[in-house]
Order: C-alpha cells, then sequence, then structure tokens
C-alpha cells in the first residue's frame, strides 16, 4: 500500500523550532490570570522565512519581537466562532464542515496558527544565511475558559489556605489556550519553564526543578524547570497550588502532590506506585525515560487522568484510605494507565493525528499486561471481554470506528466516515464517545497484533521504539533526529515486520485502515451417521458498523473425549463446515471427561443429547476478531459450558444465554456458580443478576423460596438467627462483592402482580436494619449504598387512581418504609458524610425512582440544590442525571434552560461535559419525536452554544454537536419555520454549503482550502489560505492520499505542492530538495503532476507570502545545506535500505521508472509556473495591499474575521 | 409519633418538680396518699351528715388536716401509754386513757357508733406496703435469731450491707442484643436527624406536607472534596479499634488485595514479588535523611545581581 512510501517525518512548517522557554511571572488567583512571555528559539529551514504561524488561543499578545526587533504579528482564531453569515443556516452538516474548516485553518499539523508574526524584514535579508531566530512573545491571560483552571474556595484565608490552585487541561493538543506554541505533537523541543507563585505555593511542572529562588521582596519565589528531552508542546502542562509534597518513599525521584489535608490519603493511595513502574520498565527492558516524575492531584479536574511529559494530573477524588475498597482497584488502574502514556504519549509522540492510535493502542496494551499481572488473568480477560462488547455495541449502532484515517481529498465523498455527524479528521471535531471507543479499539487491535506475532516480539518492538528514541533523545544539538522519537503507523508496521517477520498486512488493513466489527451468526447440527458436526457461520456484513471478515476462525468444542480446537477458514458468506468429531456419543459412561486445560471432570450427563457427543462449542474463544458472535447451542450446552468452562469469557457468555432459558436446570447452574467459591466473582455478580431473570420468567413455577434468599442467609447471616446479617467483615474481598451485589439483584424478583415479593423487600429492609460495621476494617458506604440501589430497584409503578396527586396520606405501606430509609440515610449522611458521598448519590436516585413511579410528587427542586456547584462532584452528577431524566419525562422547559444553563457558566469543566453528554444520552425529546420543547429559540440556543459557546472547549463543542444532533439531527431542524421561498433558499443554502468548500475558479472542492474562505479571509493578508509550505508537506506527510489521488482523481486536492516547484524554479534548491525528498520521490512526483492545476492556486496565495526576489535565492540555499548538518543523509538513507530490503522486489523497477518522469514532469512544471507566477503576482499584490490596509487595525486578540470580498464571490 | 416524646418531656418536668426520689420512694408515697384519701371521704361524708350540701375544697383539706392530727396525736399517746407499761402493742386501755386525757367523752362513743344516719364509706384500697425494689435483692433477708425478742426491729435489707448491684445481668442472647443494638443505633439516628432537621433548613418530599419525611436541607460547601473524601472521626476510631498498628494493616490489605482479585497462577508470581519490594523499605530507612528531591532543597536566596 502506499502507506509503505512513508518515510521519514517531513515538518509542515519551514522552521524548526528547537527550544522554548516559558516563563510566567505572575499568577493571580483572585483575578484569575496569569502574565508571562514565551521564547521560541526556530531554525528557519528556508529561505528568507517571513512569516512565523504559532498557535495561540484566547491569550492576549503584548508584543512579539523577533530578535530583539519589533515584529507585526496578526491574531485571528476561527473557531471562536465558526460560522459567521447565513445566520439562517441551522443544519448540521453545514456546521460540521465549518467546523472541521476552521480547526484545520488553524492544525499546527498543516502547519498553520491562529498567530502569523511577520518577520522584520531586516532579519529575512540577514535571513539567508539561516540564522537562528528567537521569537518572543509576551502574553497575559484573564480569566481564562479554557487550558488553565483556576479552583478558588470561596473562605477566608490567604489563597494558600484556601487550598486555591490551578493546573493546565485540555483535550488532546490544547496547550495553545496557556501560552504561545507550536500546539502540534510532532514538533518537539527542548524546554525551558519559570513559574513565579507565591512564597506558600508550589510550582509543578515538566522537567527537573533545577532551583527555586525567592524574589527580591522574598513574598514569591521563582521555580526553574528544564526539560532536557525533546518534547512537543501539547505534553507541558503546569500545576501551581499549595499542595503538601511527598517524596515516595520507594522512589526519591517521585513526588507526589495533593491539595492540603490530603496528605494521609496520598500515602496510601501511592505506595503501590512503585510495581507499576517496576512493572513497565521489566516488560519494556526500558528504564522510565523522564529522570523524575510527579503526580499532582487536583480538584475539578477535566478528566481523571492526564499524563504530560514527567507529570500527571489527577482527580483528587482518586486518592482514598486504606478503609475504601471500591476505589483502590480504580486508582490502581488510573496510576497504571498514566504510567503507560508516559513512555507512549509523552515520550513517544506522534507524526500526526493518522497516528494516535498506536500511541493509544501500545499504552493501552501494556496497561492490559499490568492489569492481567496485577489483577489476574480472570480480570484480564474479563475487561477483553468488556471493552469488545462495548466497541462492537458502539460500531454497531453508530457506524464504524476507524483507527488509522486517510484523507485522499477534500471531496466530501471522500469522507472515510460518511455516517458520522463530525469528521474525524481533527481530534477536536471528534465527538467524546467516540474518541473514547477509538481509544478502545486500538488497544484490542494491539492485542490483536500480539496474537499474530506472538508477545516477546511485541515487546521487543516496543523496546525498539523506545531505544531509537532514546538514542534520539539525547542528541542536543541535533534537532532533526528527534523525529525519531514520533512514532508513525508506517514505522510501528515496519518495526513489527523486522522484528518478527510476519506479515500483519491483512490484519491491519482489516482492522485499522478499514472501520467496523464482524458480526458472526452460528448454528450447528450433528450428524449422527457421520459422526460430524455441521458448522455454520453467516455474517451479517450490510448493516452499518459491520464489515465482513475473510480468514481464520478459531472453533473449539468440547467433547466427551476432550476439548478440541479446530481453525476453520472464512471464506464466504453462509459457510457450513463440517468437523469431524472425536467421540462416539456415550461410550464410556464412567469416563471422567477432559477439559481443556487438563482437568478432568466428572459431570452428570443425563441432561444432554444421547445421541450427541458434543458439551459445548465456542466459536473464536480467544476474542481474536473483533466481532459480535450470536450462537445458537441448547440450554443444556450452555449449563454444561457455564458450569464446566474454565475461561471466564465462555462463562459470561454461558450467563447471557441461559437468560433466554428460564427452566429449573437453568437455575441450578446458576446457583451453583453463585456458591462456587473458586469461580471468579464478576461470573458470580452476572449469575446473580441472570437468576433474577429467570426466576422472573419462571414466576408461575418457582419452588422454594425468592432466588438467592436462602443462598444469601446461608453465606452472610448468622447460623442462630438466620434473618440477622452477621457483622460486617469484609476481609473476603470476593464475598464482599458478592455481598453487595446479591440484594441488588434480588430485588429485580418480582411476583405475579408484578410487584417486588414483600419477604424479598422485608429482607432488604432488614439487612439495612442490622447492619452494623463497627468490627469491621473496611468502609462499608459501598455496601449501604447498594442496599439503597437495592430499595431502589424494588420499587414498581403506584397504581394511581384517576391521577391523583401524591401526598403522604396515600402513601403506599412498603414505600413509606422505604422512604423513611431512605430519609434517615440521606440525613444521617450530612452529619457522618460517606467516602465520595456514595450513599447520597444512591439515595438521590432512589428519590427520583420513586417520583417516577408515581409514588411522590415529581418535583425537581430538591436535585437542583444537590447540583448546584459546592457539592462534592459525583452527587451533582448523580442530581443533574435526575434533573435531566425529569425534563426528558415532564417536557419541561424551565429544567431544560436551567441545564443548558449550567453548560454554559458552571465552574467546573466535566459537569458541564457531563451535562451535556447525560442530555444527549436521554434526550428530552429525538428528531423522531414531536414536542413542544422543540422551537426554534431551542435552535438558535444550541446553535449559538456549539457555533460560539463552546470555543474553550472541545471536548464541550463536540458534546454540543452530539446533543444538536440528538435533538435535530443533521438537517435542518423540523421546528424551524420554513425560510421564505424555500427553494431557492434551499439552493441557496447548498450554495452555502459548497461555497466555501469549493472554490469557484477551480471547480474543486478542497476541505482544506475552507478555512481561507471562511474565517480567515480578509483579516490578514496572505495567512487567509492555507500555507503553501504546510500544505505541500502535508501531503508528504500522510503519502496515503498521495498516491490514491493519482490513481482515482487527478484534480484531487489539497497538497499544495506551490512551495515545492517554487523551490523548482531555483537552481540551488535541489540539493536540499534531495535531502528532504530523496526517499519519497514517488509521491512528490505524482503530487505535482497531479496537482497541475492546484498549483495554479497554491502559485497565487503564495505569491502573497513569497518575496519576489527570486535572484537572491540560489545562494541562501546553498547556506541553508552548509548550516545543516550532514546527519539526515544517513539518518534517511537507513530508512530507505530497510524499505528498499522490504519491498525491493517488486517495486524496484517501479521505482526507477517514476523517477524518470518525474525529471520529465518537473520541468514542464517550472515551465507553466513561471508563467503564471509572472500573470498573478500583479493582481495578488493589490489584493495584498487591500487587505493589509485593514488587516493590522483589528485588534490582535479580537477572533473577528471579515469576509474579503475578492474571493468569497 | 411524637407522643413519646411529650411524654417524655412530661416526666423530665416533674422530675425537675419533685425533685429525684419519684422512682425511689413511689410505692411509699402511693401509700400514703391512698390514706389521705381515704380520710379526706371521711371528712366529706361527715360533713353530708352534718347537711353541708357543699363545701370548699380548702375547707375540706382544712378539716382533713385537722381530723389527720387528731387522729395521729391518738396514736402517738396510745403508743406512750402502752410503752409506759413497758409493752409494744398499744391496748383498748391505752387508747381509752388517751381519750380521756384529751378530753374526749367516752360513754357518748357507742351511741355515735350507732347513729342512724350513719354513712358507710367503702374500705379503703388494698395497697401494699412498699417492697424493696427487685433489682436491690441480695441474699436472704435474715429473720431474728432465736434470742432475740421478735418485737425488736428487723434486720436492714440485705443489700445495705451486702452488696448493692447496679446493673443487670447482661442479656446473652444473641440475636435480642443485634436486635437492641440496631434499634437503639436506628432511635439514636432518628432521633438526631429528626434534631437536626427541626432546628435548621429542610427540603421535603411532599407539598401537601412539609413535615412528613423532612430532609436537611443540601447546603454547598466550600471545599465539597475533603468532607467526601476524609474518613469521618467515627471511622477513623473503627479503624484504631479493629486493628492496632497500621503496618500491619498495610499488609494485610495488600496481600489480600493480590490474592482474592486474582484467581490463577499470577497470584503467585504477585507475591514472590513481594520480597524485593519488601527490601527496599529497610534501605530506605537508612537513607531516609539523605533524601536529594529538588522539593525538598531549600529556597535560594536571590542574588544580588538577578535581574526579575
Amino acid at each position: 500500500m502506499n502507506r509503505k512510501k512513508d518515510k521519514g517525518f517531513e515538518s509542515p512548517r519551514p522552521f524548526k523550532l528547537t527550544h522554548q522557554a516559558v516563563c510566567i511571572n505572575n499568577i493571580n488567583f483572585q483575578r484569575k490570570s496569569v502574565i508571562g512571555y514565551v521564547e521560541l528559539t526556530i531554525f528557519p529551514t528556508v529561505v528568507n522565512l517571513n512569516r512565523i504561524k504559532l498557535n495561540s488561543k484566547q491569550c492576549r499578545i503584548y508584543r512579539v519581537r523577533v530578535n530583539e526587533l519589533e515584529a507585526p504579528f496578526n491574531y485571528n482564531d476561527p473557531t471562536l466562532e465558526v460560522c459567521h453569515h447565513e445566520s439562517k443556516q441551522r443544519n448540521l452538516n453545514y456546521f460540521s464542515s465549518a467546523y472541521t474548516a476552521a480547526v484545520s485553518a488553524v492544525d499546527p499539523d498543516a502547519g498553520h496558527g491562529e498567530l502569523v508574526i511577520k518577520v522584520p524584514s531586516e532579519l529575512w535579508k540577514q535571513g539567508d544565511d539561516l540564522k537562528v531566530l528567537k521569537v518572543y512573545i509576551e502574553f497575559s491571560l484573564d480569566q481564562p475558559k479554557g487550558g488553565l483552571h483556576f479552583v478558588v474556595p470561596d473562605v477566608e484565608g490567604s489563597m494558600a489556605e484556601r487550598g486555591a490552585h490551578v493546573f493546565s487541561f485540555g483535550y488532546q493538543n490544547s496547550t495553545r489556550f496557556w501560552f504561545p506554541c507550536v500546539d502540534s505533537y510532532s514538533e518537539l523541543c527542548t524546554w525551558k519553564l519559570e513559574f513565579t507563585v507565591d512564597a506558600s505555593m508550589v510550582a509543578v511542572s515538566c522537567g527537573d526543578l533545577v532551583e527555586t529562588i525567592y524574589t527580591h521582596d522574598m513574598r514569591k519565589k521563582t521555580f526553574h524547570y528544564v526539560l532536557p528531552i525533546p518534547t512537543a508542546a501539547p505534553n507541558i502542562s503546569l500545576a501551581v497550588g499549595p499542595f503538601e509534597i511527598l517524596v515516595d518513599p520507594y522512589m526519591h525521584e517521585v513526588t507526589h502532590f495533593c491539595l492540603p489535608q490530603l496528605l494521609p490519603l496520598l500515602k496510601h493511595s501511592m505506595s503501590f506506585l512503585h510495581e507499576i513502574f517496576e512493572f513497565y520498565e521489566e516488560i519494556l527492558t526500558c528504564r522510565y525515560p523522564y529522570s523524575c516524575f510527579k503526580t499532582v492531584f487536583v480538584d475539578e479536574a477535566y478528566v481523571q487522568v492526564s499524563s504530560y511529559a514527567s507529570m500527571s494530573i489527577f482527580s483528587t477524588n482518586l486518592l482514598h484510605s486504606a478503609m475504601i475498597i471500591d476505589q483502590t482497584p480504580l486508582t490502581r488502574r488510573c496510576l497504571a494507565q498514566a504510567l503507560a502514556q508516559q513512555f507512549f504519549g509523552c515520550f513517544i509522540s506522534r507524526m500526526s493525528w493518522a497516528d494516535e492510535w498506536v500511541l493509544k493502542g501500545i499504552s493501552g496494551y501494556i496497561y492490559g499486561l499490568y492489569l492481567k499481572k496485577t489483577f489476574g488473568v480472570n480480570e484480564y480477560r474479563h475487561w477483553i471481554k468488556e471493552e469488545l462488547d462495548k466497541i462492537v455495541d458502539y460500531e454497531l449502532k453508530m457506524g464504524g470506528v476507524l483507527l488509522h484515517p486517510t484523507f485522499s481529498g477534500g471531496k466530501e465523498k471522500d469522507n472515510p466516515t460518511p455516517h458520522l455527524h463530525f469528521s474525524i479528521k481533527h481530534p477536536h471535531t471528534l465527538s467524546w464517545e467516540y474518541y473514547k471507543m477509538f481509544q478502545c479499539k486500538a488497544h484490542l487491535v494491539m492485542r490483536l497484533i500480539e496474537n499474530r506475532i506472538s508477545m516477546e516480539f511485541m515487546l521487543q518492538v516496543f523496546n525498539k521504539l523506545l531505544s531509537l528514541a532514546s538514542t534520539a533523545s539525547s542528541q542536543k544539538y541535533q534537532s532533526h533526529m528527534w523525529s525519531q522519537m514520533l512514532v508513525s503507523t508506517h514505522g510501528f508496521l515496519k518495526s513489527i515486520s523486522n522484528v518478527s517477520g510476519k506479515d500483519i498486512g491483512p490484519l491491519i488493513k482489516q482492522w485499522v485502515d478499514q472501520s467496523a466489527v464482524v458480526k458472526f451468526f452460528g448454528s450447528f447440527a450433528f450428524n449422527r451417521k457421520r459422526n460430524v458436526l455441521e458448522l455454520e457461520i453467516r455474517q451479517d456484513y450490510t448493516s452499518s458498523g459491520t464489515q465482513k471478515y475473510v480468514g481464520p476462525i478459531k472453533v473449539t468444542v468440547q467433547e466427551l473425549d476432550g476439548s478440541f480446537n479446530h481453525t476453520l477458514q472464512i471464506e464466504e458468506n453462509s459457510l457450513k463446515h463440517d468437523i469431524p468429531c472425536h467421540s462416539k456419543s456415550r461410550r464410556n459412561k464412567k469416563k471422567k471427561i477432559p477439559l481443556m486445560n487438563g482437568e478432568e471432570v466428572d459431570m452428570d450427563l443425563s441432561a444432554m443429547d444421547a445421541d450427541s457427543p458434543l458439551l459445548w462449542i465456542r466459536i473464536d474463544p480467544d476474542m481474536s476478531i473483533l466481532r459480535k458472535v450470536e450462537f445458537e447451542q441448547a440450554d443444556f450446552m450452555w449449563q454444561y459450558q457455564l458450569r464446566f468452562e474454565r475461561d471466564v469469557v465462555a462463562q459470561e457468555e454461558a450467563i447471557s444465554a441461559l437468560e433466554k432459558f428460564p427452566t429449573p436446570a437453568s437455575r441450578m447452574a446458576l446457583t451453583d456458580i453463585l456458591e462456587h467459591e473458586q469461580c471468579f466473582y464478576k461470573v458470580r455478580m452476572q449469575a446473580c443478576f441472570c437468576l433474577a431473570k429467570i426466576a422472573n420468567a419462571m414466576v408461575s413455577t418457582w419452588q422454594g423460596p425468592p432466588a438467592m434468599k436462602s443462598l444469601f442467609t446461608r453465606m452472610f447471616c448468622c447460623k442462630s438467627c438466620p434473618n440477622i446479617v452477621k457483622t460486617n467483615n469484609f476481609i473476603n474481598f470476593q464475598s464482599y462483592f458478592l455481598q453487595k451485589t446479591m440484594p441488588v439483584a434480588m430485588a429485580l424478583l418480582r411476583d405475579v402482580q408484578n410487584l417486588c415479593p414483600k419477604d424479598v423487600l422485608n429482607f432488604i429492609l432488614d439487612l439495612i436494619k442490622y447492619n452494623d460495621n463497627r468490627k469491621n476494617k473496611f468502609s462499608d458506604n459501598y455496601y449501604r449504598a447498594d442496599l439503597i440501589d437495592a430499595l431502589t430497584n424494588s420499587l414498581t409503578p403506584a397504581i394511581s387512581i384517576n391521577n391523583e396527586v401524591r401526598t403522604v396520606d396515600n402513601l403506599n405501606a412498603d414505600v413509606r418504609l422505604i422512604l423513611e430509609e431512605i430519609t434517615r440515610f440521606l440525613n444521617m449522611e450530612k452529619l457522618l458524610p460517606s467516602f465520595r458521598n456514595t450513599i447520597t448519590v444512591s439515595c438521590l436516585r432512589a428519590i427520583r425512582q420513586l417520583q417516577k413511579n408515581g409514588h411522590i410528587p415529581s418535583d425537581p427542586s430538591l436535585f437542583m440544590s444537590y447540583a448546584e456547584y459546592g457539592h462534592f462532584v459525583d452527587v451533582r452528577v448523580a442530581a443533574l442525571e435526575a434533573v435531566v431524566d425529569y425534563t426528558r419525562v415532564e417536557r419541561s422547559s424551565a429544567e431544560l434552560q436551567w441545564l443548558l444553563n449550567m453548560v454554559q457558566n458552571d465552574p467546573a469543566h466535566y459537569v458541564r461535559h457531563k451535562i451535556l453528554g447525560m442530555l444527549a444520552k436521554n434526550p428530552p425529546f429525538t428528531k423522531a419525536t414531536d414536542s413542544a420543547l422543540c422551537n426554534e429559540a431551542l435552535v438558535d440556543q444550541l446553535w449559538k452554544l456549539m457555533n460560539s459557546g463552546t470555543s474553550h472547549d472541545w471536548r464541550l463543542r463536540c458534546d454540543a454537536v452530539n446533543l444538536y444532533y440528538t435533538l435535530f439531527g443533521l438537517t435542518r431542524p423540523s421546528c424551524l419555520p420554513l425560510p421564505e421561498l424555500g427553494l431557492v433558499l434551499n439552493l441557496k443554502e447548498k450554495k452555502a454549503v459548497l461555497n466555501p468548500i469549493i472554490k469557484p475558479e477551480l471547480g474543486v472542492s478542497a476541505v482544506i482550502d475552507t478555512p481561507a474562505s471562511i474565517g480567515i479571509h480578509g483579516i490578514g493578508m496572505g495567512y487567509s489560505t492555507p500555507d503553501p509550505i504546510a500544505s505541500g508537506v502535508c501531503g508528504v506527510g500522510q503519502p496515503p492520499q498521495g498516491l490514491k489521488r493519482k490513481a482515482d482523481t487527478p484534480l484531487g486536492s489539497p497538497p499544495e505542492p506551490g512551495q515545492i516547484l517554487q523551490q523548482q524554479d531555483e537552481e540551488g534548491s535541489r540539493g536540499r530538495y534531495k535531502i528532504r525528498f530523496n526517499t519519497m520521490e514517488e509521491e512528490d512526483i505524482d503530487m505535482e503532476t497531479v496537482h497541475d492545476s492546484q498549483a495554479f492556486i497554491h502559485h497565487h496565495l503564495n505569491l502573497l507570502e513569497r518575496p519576489s526576489t527570486p535572484g537572491k535565492e540560489p545562494p541562501s540555499v546553498e547556506q541553508s545545506l552548509l548550516s545543516m548538518p550532514a546527519t539526515p543523509v544517513p539518518s534517511f538513507s537507513k530508512e530507505t535500505t530497510s524499505s528498499s530490503s522490504k519491498h525491493g522486489g517488486e517495486h524496484g523497477h517501479h521505482h526507477h521508472h517514476h523517477h524518470h518522469e518525474h525529471k520529465k514532469k518537473k520541468k514542464k512544471h517550472k515551465h507553466k509556473h513561471k508563467h503564471k507566477h509572472k500573470h498573478e503576482s500583479k493582481d495578488k499584490e493589490k489584493d495584498r495591499e487591500r487587505d493589509n490596509s485593514h488587516a493590522y487595525s483589528n485588534s490582535p486578540a479580537s477572533g473577528r474575521s471579515l469576509r474579503s470580498p475578492s474571493l468569497s464571490d | 409519633m411524637a407522643d413519646p416524646a411529650v411524654a417524655s418531656g412530661g416526666s423530665l418536668n416533674a422530675g425537675g418538680r419533685s425533685g429525684s426520689g419519684k422512682a425511689a420512694s413511689s410505692p411509699a408515697e402511693n401509700y400514703h396518699l391512698a390514706r389521705r384519701r381515704t380520710l379526706q371521704v371521711v371528712v366529706s361524708a361527715l360533713l353530708t351528715e352534718c347537711g353541708f350540701e357543699s363545701a370548699e375544697k380548702a375547707a375540706v383539706e382544712s378539716l382533713t388536716e385537722m381530723m389527720q392530727s387528731y387522729l395521729n396525736e391518738i396514736g402517738r399517746c396510745a403508743k406512750a401509754y402502752c410503752e409506759h407499761t413497758a409493752r409494744s402493742v398499744p391496748t383498748l386501755s391505752d387508747v381509752v386513757v388517751t381519750l380521756v386525757e384529751m378530753g374526749f367523752n367516752v360513754d357518748t362513743l357507742p351511741v355515735y357508733a350507732k347513729r342512724s344516719q350513719r354513712m358507710v364509706i367503702t374500705a379503703p384500697p388494698v395497697t401494699n406496703p412498699p417492697v424493696a425494689p427487685k433489682a436491690l435483692t441480695a441474699g436472704q433477708k435474715r429473720t431474728h435469731p432465736a434470742h432475740i425478742p421478735s418485737h425488736f426491729p428487723e434486720f436492714p435489707d440485705p443489700h445495705t450491707y451486702i452488696k448493692t448491684p447496679t446493673f443487670r445481668e447482661p442479656v446473652s442472647d444473641y440475636q435480642v442484643v443485634r436486635e437492641k443494638a440496631a434499634s437503639q443505633r436506628r432511635d439514636v439516628e432518628r432521633a438526631l436527624t429528626r434534631f437536626m432537621a427541626k432546628t435548621g433548613e429542610t427540603q421535603s418530599l411532599f407539598k401537601d406536607d412539609i413535615t412528613a419525611f423532612p430532609l436537611i436541607a443540601a447546603r454547598p460547601c466550600v471545599i465539597p472534596y475533603l468532607s467526601a473524601l476524609l474518613p469521618s472521626e467515627l471511622e477513623l476510631q473503627t479503624l484504631e479499634e479493629t486493628d492496632s498498628s497500621e503496618q500491619d494493616d498495610q499488609t494485610d490489605s495488600e496481600n489480600t488485595a493480590g490474592n482474592i482479585i486474582t484467581d490463577d497462577p499470577g497470584a503467585d508470581k504477585e507475591n514472590s514479588m513481594l520480597p524485593p519490594s519488601g527490601v527496599v523499605p529497610s534501605v530506605k530507612a537508612s537513607e531516609e535523611n539523605m533524601i536529594d528531591n529538588p522539593y525538598l532543597r531549600p529556597v535560594k536566596k536571590p542574588k544580588v545581581r538577578r535581574k526579575k
């Protein structure tokens, strides 16, 4: 595939950033403002670098100096307001493409940026010798809405006493929110970070703390950090606060920070971190890459875990004491995740967004290995199944998730994911849920690769990536080597093939280059005469989110004589496979039956079909395909599978299958599993719920006490008085989890009247009454919360007589008991709050359930008071969930407004995100339903929210888009009045969609170009169009597109060869050109030839940026050659040889051929271009002057953009 | 529901007025009250005999008082005469002498007793003389030995000289204990939360009756994570009670975490991992004072030449 030709990294920028200093000399907590400056050291990689594009959002920039000279600059952020005109436009299709365009317009991976600095002309003369440029930018942030989050509790005392703190946050590359930088994962540089903070505070940042110095007045101190390892700006972070400091007792270079008073919790929670370190270092056979590591626990965290170079920021809510059971594994998992990302994500960064899956995949994969080692194989397999189910469900519901998107062009037809209402071209346009699923799929695919090449090779590959990176990182002065620290899909796959010698091409093609999962339907028949199992495996590959699978599949058949694996080839749809059986039915009745793991067991075979030797069959037992299997086998086979198959995944599958077989035999099998102490506790927990379901299905024939009651009594109640539960002792965690789960499942039982049986309710009430935790060394807060959940589960709809108002008097007696318990619990919680307020959370859910079932009046005011800022976040979320539910059930617009208001104004970013997420999940109405809520005002409000109201938070904006999609769909919301002259306007609308995308002069649609016409035009001069250099290289960075384009559409688009072409105009550029492209000549040529017509615009746009002094260029290029050390050549040649060794055979000849062609075409180009160049330059110069006239009159920080009439028509 | 509270409140007031002796002297007091009530009835009957239709309560009370003093005096005098003659039980003659002494014409007594308009009053209810509370029984009450005449005072209650039990025998039935602990805790919790609800702001689930199921109002707090994350004092106390050394607890919970959640051979590996990590702390202890962590280093003074 075309990927094969992708070689080393090509920067989209005409310069290389080598070092950046960030100095924040004032942080004002009162005003929530920050003042500082940055200084970027850059090496131009072109002669006459006259324009530097950087990323910066919401910063107020005071001055910019380049090498001590004041430099004019232009600041324009098209994402502030996505759609300016067409105020009537309300369809999401339009928004999505405009938003994508806006994001592209400032995408650092394409060399763009919000901040355009004009290099003073004095310097570009001098720039001939490609000297270092130092770009100095003074900036401030006032009440930042994104990037930095201030937490300032409103109490008496100094900021330190109040526990005020500030920390950086963001989704993907968001560093530009708090200081100007090249906000790309692929632009690495070394760092010097300086933070001056109040003497009572600590500033924690990336790298090594070199020294801390008081200021002259001794009231502040300055923390000096140095990060010598080249790091991308998005991996830089900061946390400042009155933190308590804990040096890890096992590893002194690791330091933990938490907010005041939490030190004991921090000590306990961090006590095992060293084990995670040891584990990763051992499996990767590589030391932790940074010289130190810091963990900071902050309040109101954006996400639970975020990793940055040599530090991680966590939510403070992960801290827990030794008494807490449930939180412990969760916190450990979070730490393990953070640490995995230190290796892959922070130390090793990525070349482009399309390579993100490799990083997420590897970090997720090694995190899985940690889970396996720490929590056991059962837990690991359970987790893999859970993740697989999640991704399969998501893809079947929402359509495919594509790991490695390639964008062959701007054409909308080429959108690889047309089923989605957002673009996957940028991380910032993705819906959060999609991104989560993306990560999930990435690590599952890594596991598939491991299955194929073995874990040993897998770890060798990781080791190779890491050792390459660490060699590169130590090259202090050879910044071009640093690209070795960037991982690409291609590089990763090449490592795999080098290390393992295996071709995993088909696997990659299936799961990485292609979206969707596989859906199997299996059934079988046993042919007694031939003693053959006739297995039929069908596929559904037509519904959304599915794909066709061709290849091997493993089938495990448990027969009387043992377990046998068969590998079948899936070749076409609906294929029957004959599998010969090894055993004759019922030969040796007395014989023990050997299982897969070598164990031999006695089975009661009376249930099985006397004619068949088959006990159970499993399709793809190792989960080596991303699939959903619906397999049909008889109930007794599922029961055998549940009882005797030792794999937890098989047991869980059997449990879900048994739901459909409510028979006494199923009941027996489930009860046995429940009692079986050797069985994995999560399987037993799942069995509880299944048992409740089949008990309900069997209600008329059920014998004996309610399901699980006697079991619970036997396991957890006193021997002498079976109605009283033993005093709590949670030392055995398995029993603890079972004890927690059983009542919750039991409460789901229903009698013939569909009510919860009286004795079950009394049983639960007794559990609450006799609950005694005095002798327990663990907290019982989760247990009590689960008992409340059990009460909630027992609720059934109230019998209502002609909609009477619910009063205390007509309260059902049982409900009165429940309500009394809930009241008492909720009130006690005020006096003795439980860990993470789990009990309040459960009580709020219970109250909402009581309201919903009509036992008490439906009223949101209680929830609204609990949802206010100032409650613990879990409580807020639970309360908000209730309000969201209320809004849906009662169709209340007041509450919806209240929620949306909170989305806009709440201080906690997580809560805002959560509200939109919950609204989308439980929407007040959908596009399919009519609702009074759906009105023009709401449409406008939501539109405003996503158009401009959420510009400070990518994640929130995508959440808003998601909600809009859920409520109104992709097209114009139906509740809007038809625009006057509908047809005409419709046409207009269509035109409006196309207009910004398609350049009329060219007749080619180019999404990359869109930003130009949408946001940026008119403000800056050349800025408005994609930077030719950047785009040119962008094409190189994603070579697959280049080739594809060549194949199907000659007018493809974006990679703009302007820059390249121009270089070719110049004699001297050749040498340098070779260095840059010698390994990828093929695409280069292709692109050039293919983009002839494109060249036209690029060229003319390019002119704006290029000084028209061609005569001077040749010498400057030579200079550039000189100034660049000779190292790149060896590095690239190494790449070349390794790749040619691989593809040499097939491609050698081809290669040569192309080369020739290339030269010819080049000549042609040159010609054309010179011509056009002249022709266009005059016109453009005029435009430029005009634009210039108002460009700088805009305030630098204003996001306004005017539309230049010259190009919009 | 509120009744018990009211009742107990009432009793609290009563206690305040009549001092503390109520519970202990209650039977004796009752005995005297009953006598007095009978006397009152007698006085009323006599008044009716004399033709009174009604009487003021105060007058009846005074007459009763006079009557009681008179009878008391007769009793006291009769006892004195009897003891004067070295007897312990008064005889009829003692009483006659007393009456004579008090200036009463004894001869009129039989006639008065046989008068026709005499009213018959029901006998006063039989109230047993107070007995010592059961709780105080200790040992057998001793009777006089043979050499002591029976008219000498009896021995005092044995609890006064053997032992005075101040507690009850604990109930040892497990079920009852649990039952009791549970209901006690529940009562305390309910009373406490009701008190809090009564004294503070509340929220209600019902619009018609705000007092039913009162919920203490949710009040946002400035630093919500502190109360949500830190163990409450109660829990800390429990923790101290349940295990003495923290070290113990630490290793304990770690081991169980490993063992219980994993149930595969990997668990063994986990344990084999422990010894090396266990060694580290001892190393750490020796190095404790030489930890070199940049965050622990002292903050430097600004250099003079250093530009801010």
